[in-house]
């Protein structure tokens, strides 16, 4: 490397790398002010307590990412993980399916329910917003229906094991949420499809002018969320060996979270996929730590309701006054 | 060689008539001041060529080749680009990653194409070599000038082989010596054989430039002529309409 471009990567720290750096040093906060005032928060199994939940929401998190640079939302995330778990419980119990192609109807369901999102956006032009809003109820709803309620066991421990166990001192949704972080990392910063996330959340028009597919960039970012609520409602149930029309219940919230602590816009253009697995700690962390102060699960919401209200409000004072000055969509 | 050839374009967008009847040719190697007031269909014009709108009647030639385009990919394959007044940048990107939007540079392991962001930063240093502009290939879009913007957008139409460009409005809102290096970028791409249409309010830079001005008035051509055998007054006596037609 030259003395030029040594000096000049001195120079360039990123607004995104200083958020970045922001939100490390306030986790090693708050991970130093609950394992100073609790007995039991500085421990290994609970670290993997911690990892394990910021994992199952990871999963989502960085798809999510996505559909939020290119200016969308999916709240439809919690029921969706509900439902998918149930589905793939239904057909196990219910129709004899093998785990394997219960496992693969479920992920198609998922790639094909993101497929209706995005085309109900982009040919539709229903806001996703409200289209993952009549899901989120839909699916809670339908899911209370056909179960009324009640949870659906299934017993197999080799399923439960591998996939709701461990694997070398870690989770295996731990191993799952890490390969998937390095995915989402390696196509955020390195391939056209990254690319063409921000560029259609930078500038719609210009991206559509330019000659990227914009509806084709929309959908595959819909169908990553659904895609992947489908594959953490078959984690769930490894991990509770049941379906449960109750689970994951204000996931959506969790995740959408996780990606706006981590630094990612509310209006787009803007997010990193580390600044998002960084959130998903921090939720994680700040959930398990009230707990071990023994506040009332209820009154962790409304914490955890001020700490998302606050990221926005640092957000869009440190990246969005330089950032989302970008045109409006057509 | 007449390389495009505008015949008897009228648009209309509802009841507003924004192009009337415009008849107007334009050969490799010589820029076109276009020229009107607010409103007068000049980037309509543009568009309609560039592949963004449709013409409602008239025909266009390119290359003596009748040609419809639905939409801009098929303009630029055919080496028409255009640079937008609004520039079509997108700011959370780099300077090298705008221009080569679409055209990314790619090295291939398997199946999977890595973009090569070394390549690109390279090849677009060199295209702001060429451009005398000081913008940093490396450097996100929404920390730039006006003058460097501009750089970008047109930067992008270097990547390709263009055979012509349209710029609207490109030296609007830039300072004054950066007026001049795009200036001088609009003479670089004339000597290399590239048919140019420039749209400007300032009078002084599209005849800096021009070989021939254009003048558009609510949607009609009220000009076309050298302009060494016009003035700027005679220009602004048209846009206006104190001469009705030159
Ligand atoms: N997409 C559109 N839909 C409806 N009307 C339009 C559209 N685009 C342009 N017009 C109208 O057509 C007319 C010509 O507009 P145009 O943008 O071509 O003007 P212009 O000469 O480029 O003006 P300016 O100097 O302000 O850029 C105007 O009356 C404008 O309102
Ligand atoms: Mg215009």
């Amino acid at each position: 490397m030259t003395e030029q471009t040594l000096e000049k990567n001195k120079k360039k720290i990123k607004i995104s790398n200083l958020h970045e750096i922001g939100l490390l040093i306030a986790l090693i906060l708050v991970l130093l002010l609950f394992s100073f005032t609790t007995e039991n928060f500085f421990t290994q199994r609970n670290f993997t307590s911690i990892l394990r939940s910021a994992s199952y929401v990871g999963l989502i998190a960085f798809p999510m990412t996505f559909v939020l640079i290119t200016r969308e939302i999916d709240i439809s995330v919690g029921p969706s993980v509900a439902w998918s778990g149930l589905f793939f419980v239904i057909l196990i119990k219910w129709y004899d399916f093998s785990y394997f192609s219960s496992a693969a109807i479920v992920i198609l369901w998922g790639i094909l329910l993101g497929y209706f999102i995005g085309i109900a956006r982009t040919k539709l032009f229903i806001p996703t917003f409200i289209t993952t809003l009549a899901l989120w109820s839909a699916l809670r709803g339908y899911s209370l229906f056909v179960t009324e309620g009640r949870p659906i066991a299934i017993s197999n421990k080799d399923f439960r094991y591998l996939f709701g166990g461990d694997i070398l001192g870690l989770p295996t949704v731990t191993w799952i949420m890490l390969g998937a972080f390095l995915v989402f990392w390696f196509a955020s910063k390195y391939t056209v499809t990254g690319t063409n996330f921000y560029a259609v959340g930078g500038n719609p028009k210009a991206a559509r002018n330019i000659g990227i597919n914009v509806d084709r960039v929309k959908i595959l970012a819909l169908v990553g969320t659904s895609l992947f609520s489908a594959i953490v409602g078959i984690l769930f149930v490894a991990r509770v060996s049941s379906g449960n029309a109750n689970l994951a219940d204000g996931m959506e919230f969790d995740v959408i979270a996780a990606v706006v602590v981590g630094g990612t816009a509310l209006g787009g253009a803007v997010g990193t996929m580390t600044g998002t697995l960084l959130g998903c700690v921090f939720i994680a962390m700040i959930s398990n730590g009230l707990i071990h102060w023994g506040i009332d699960p209820d009154l962790n919401k409304v914490v955890k309701g001020i700490i998302i209200f606050l990221a926005v409000v640092i957000n869009s004072n440190v990246t969005f006054k330089s950032n989302s000055g970008g045109p409006k969509e057509d | 060689m007449e390389i495009l050839e505008l015949n008897n374009i009228s648009k209309s967008f509802g009841a507003i008539k924004a192009l009337d009847n415009v008849t107007l040719s334009l050969r490799s190697g010589e820029v076109l001041g276009l020229m009107g007031d607010n409103g007068a269909g000049k980037s309509t014009l543009i568009k309609i060529i560039a592949g963004n709108f449709k013409q409602s009647s008239g025909t266009i030639n390119f290359e003596k080749q009748k040609v419809e385009f639905s939409k801009p990919m098929e303009a630029r394959d055919k080496g028409i680009e255009v640079v937008y007044q609004d520039l079509a940048l997108c700011d959370n990107l780099t300077a090298a990653s705008n221009i080569f939007l679409t055209r990314e540079i790619k090295r291939n392991f398997g199946l999977i194409k890595i973009i090569n962001f070394s390549e690109m930063f390279k090849r677009a240093k060199n295209i702001f070599k060429d451009l005398k502009s000081e913008t940093l290939p490396d450097e996100e879009v929404k920390m730039m000038s006006g003058g460097q913007r501009q750089a970008v957008a047109i930067g992008r139409t270097k990547l390709s082989k263009a055979k012509v460009v349209l710029l609207d409005e490109p030296t609007a809102a830039i300072s004054v010596r950066q007026v001049a290096e795009v200036l001088e970028l609009i003479k670089q791409l004339k000597n290399q054989g590239i048919a140019v249409v420039i749209i400007s309010h300032r009078m002084p830079d599209v005849f800096a430039v021009s070989d021939r001005i254009a003048v558009l008035r609510r949607g009609q051509l009220v000009a076309n002529k050298l302009a060494k055998e016009s003035s700027p007054e005679e220009v602004t006596a048209l846009i206006t309409g104190a001469i009705e037609k030159a």
